[in-house]
């Protein structure tokens, strides 16, 4: 069963078209990637979907109902998961989950238990009385996801949810999404971490210009770039190398170069045997070379090769 | 409406949490009161404390004129030594004082009246009356003295008649309710310029929920955005209602001021102007990107604005053609209305007045409802 279907969405601000004309479907129980480089359209769809942006054309429906025509229903059944902060500073952390459950028409008995619930959940049932102010921003980070889940929403979606936080938190919050998971809610995750979501995703779509360029598991996505392969060059250089005369290099699709690491990767056609060519560039450079290796592709290599653009680009 | 119920729990919570609130919205008020008090107030009620130094003995004129001190209207006479009195008028425990030097009564009879002086902090503020009424007294001895000449008896007859004289008179006190209404019109005044601060301060919550992103989480629940707006209106009014009350109650009950006005007239009005500034202040917010923006705005609206209508000083004292600008702002019209029910005009007779304010709360909301439906965008609209 289908918890979110997209036909045919299409946002315009102006002359821009934001999305276009996007079509996508979320299975039920599935934790969803939902990939894009910035601009891409990743946010406008999201803000659709949470009926804070009205719809141009094409329709949403969550759980077979249009969203526009059901909008009560729909945001009844949604949870956002907001990249940034959305907790009241003044409020203690117990009262922020409070208020916002009670949004959802929460009363009584049944609000109460829902929020030590959506506390406990984020491991936060100690502080429940502190406010965010005290709290690090892995906790307020926590705390911004047990707002969004008091209600026990059908579908979570998250974006970003671990932005700038310490390891320790991400991995919290990563296991917690598994849970959520597990306990029956379908989740779409948009992260800029690709490690995150090739963790945690069981299916991913890749949008682009406001339009979906890919979508299937990580296993589909990869295998769908064999034409593709990944060189990893470790070198040793004082200059900068010029990297522009590599991406001149026929069958070179995209290069990359970590300065700080020393470490060139190269993307290139499969059918052209251009690795000699690439080596001698470097070598005329005064480039020295500790190792070349050929990687499998990985969902970055889909990423770069379907966008162009890596994705904290 | 249970929606709009529960955001305004939140509102008012997270409002009365903070103490400026408190000060903003019932100290202030208050305190406007005080001021106005300081302002017109003054004085002692009307009564007159007089300390007289005898140093003239018990000869008869000396003991007249100490009855007749005391027998005047609002006259609160101690007879003491002149050292104390010094010292009571220097404590303001007195307001004036006078001295009836020795040889008073001989140079009254005489037709030439001297020694008698008064003594006094506060000048002919507060010596004018006693002055005047003591002068007249003794001035009316000192001729019959002159008429007699030398021969006592004729002088104890002509006498005797002057102060066995009584006249048959009714005397009926007027209150003087000028200071009142002075009290009353700078205390609302200053009510209606706070009324309009705070439900700007309130309303600007809406933009600072949008910067903390908390206004679209509200969003994305079942919330719509018209609740939202409702839901900040509704505490708005209650608070405004909240001063009103607070401002009359402590008016006429604890500081004893009659406003001279119906307290069901003067709510009223104070109501519709109520309006208005809620209004006014989502005009504010519907224009303002940010909350830096909508607190500049405030400033340069509300202040100049409750300073040309009058609500820091009497409006009487400014120029015509500012005067006439006045006439395009809410809080004239109020104030307008608080003037002519206190100088007697029937409430039905100022309908236009009514009208003018509920004119301006219609127009205002239709301006910010029109200017918030302009923009599709949540993430920058209400």
């Amino acid at each position: 069963m289908n918890v979110l279907e997209i036909h045919e969405l299409t946002r315009k601000f102006g002359d821009f078209v934001a999305v276009d004309n996007m079509n996508l479907k979320v299975r039920e129980g599935e934790i969803f990637g939902f990939l894009g480089p910035n601009g891409a359209g990743k946010s406008t769809t999201i803000n659709m979907i949470s009926s804070l942006l009205r719809i141009t054309k094409g329709e949403i429906l969550l759980l077979g109902k249009n969203i526009t025509k059901h909008s009560r229903f729909a945001k009844m059944n949604i949870g956002i998961v907001p990249q940034d902060l959305a907790i009241y500073e003044e409020m203690t952390a117990y009262e922020n989950i409070y208020f916002f459950a009670g949004l959802y028409g929460l009363r009584g008995n049944e609000l109460k238990e829902r929020t030590a619930e959506a506390l406990e959940f984020v491991g936060l049932s100690d502080r429940a009385k502190e406010l965010p102010k005290n709290f690090s921003g892995g906790m307020k980070r926590r705390l911004n996801i047990a707002c969004a889940i008091a209600h026990k929403p059908k579908l979570i979606i998250m974006d970003e949810p671990t932005v700038g936080i310490d390891p320790q938190s991400r991995n919290y919050i990563l296991n917690s999404v598994r849970k959520l998971n597990e306990m029956g809610s379908t989740i779409i995750y948009t992260s800029h971490y690709m490690e995150e979501v090739e963790e945690i995703c069981s299916r991913i779509a890749i949008v682009d210009h406001g339009k979906l360029i890919a979508e299937g598991t990580k296993e589909q996505l990869k295998s769908s770039i064999t034409d593709t392969k990944d060189i990893w060059i470790s070198y040793k250089s004082e200059q900068p190398l010029d990297t522009e005369r590599i991406r001149q290099i026929p069958g070179v699709t995209q290069v990359l170069d970590d300065e700080q690491e020393q470490l060139l990767r190269v993307w290139s056609k499969a059918e052209i045997n251009n690795l000699n060519l690439i080596l001698q560039q470097l070598i005329q450079n005064q480039v020295e070379i500790r190792s070349v290796d050929e990687k499998a592709a990985t969902l970055e290599t889909v990423f770069l090769t379907l966008t162009g653009r890596n994705l904290r680009d | 409406m249970k929606d709009i119920l529960w955001l305004a729990r939140r509102t008012l919570i997270a409002t009365f949490r903070k103490k400026s609130s408190w000060i903003m919205f019932i100290l202030l008020p208050v305190a406007g009161i005080l001021v106005s008090m300081m302002i017109y107030g003054g004085g002692t009620g009307g009564t007159l404390r007089v300390g007289i130094v005898n140093e003239d003995g018990d000869s008869r004129i000396t003991k007249d004129t100490l009855s007749f001190i005391q027998g005047m209207e609002q006259a609160e006479v101690t007879v003491l030594d002149e050292e104390s009195m010094k010292q009571k008028i220097a404590a303001s425990e007195l307001d004036t004082g006078v001295i009836l030097e020795k040889g008073f009564a001989d140079s009254v009879r005489s037709g030439h009246p001297e020694g008698l002086t008064l003594v006094s902090l506060k000048g002919a503020q507060v010596t004018a009356y006693l002055k005047s009424m003591l002068n007249n007294y003794v001035d009316n001895i000192a001729a019959i003295g002159l008429s007699a000449g030398a021969d006592q008896t004729v002088f104890d007859k002509i006498y005797n008649g002057y102060s066995q004289k009584s006249f048959g008179m009714d005397a009926s006190v007027v209150e003087d309710t000028s200071k009142a209404k002075n009290m009353t019109y700078q205390s609302l005044g200053f009510l209606i310029a706070f009324m309009m601060f705070s439900a700007c301060n309130l309303t600007e919550l809406i933009i600072k929920e949008k910067e903390n992103r908390t206004f679209l989480r509200i969003l994305t629940s079942p919330i719509s955005a018209r609740n939202y707006v409702l839901s900040n209106v509704m505490v708005n009014i209650l608070l405004v209602m909240l001063q009103i009350a607070l401002t009359l109650f402590m008016l006429k009950q604890v500081f004893g001021i009659n406003s001279g006005i119906p307290a069901g007239e003067l709510v009223l009005a104070l109501m519709l102007y109520g309006l208005a500034a809620i209004s006014l202040s989502l005009v504010i917010v519907a224009f303002a990107k940010n909350s830096g923006m909508a607190g500049a705005l405030q400033n340069l609206i509300i202040t100049p604005t409750c300073l040309l209508a009058g609500c820091y000083f009497p409006v009487d004292i400014m120029p015509d053609s500012v005067r006439k600008i006045a006439a395009f702002l809410p809080q004239h019209w109020l104030l307008q209305t608080v003037d002519d029910l206190q100088n007697g005009t029937a409430f039905g007779q100022l309908y236009l007045n009514l009208f003018i304010l509920l004119a301006f709360a219609a127009a205002f909301a239709f301006i910010a409802i029109y200017r918030f439906s302009r923009n599709n965008d949540t993430r920058t609209f209400v």
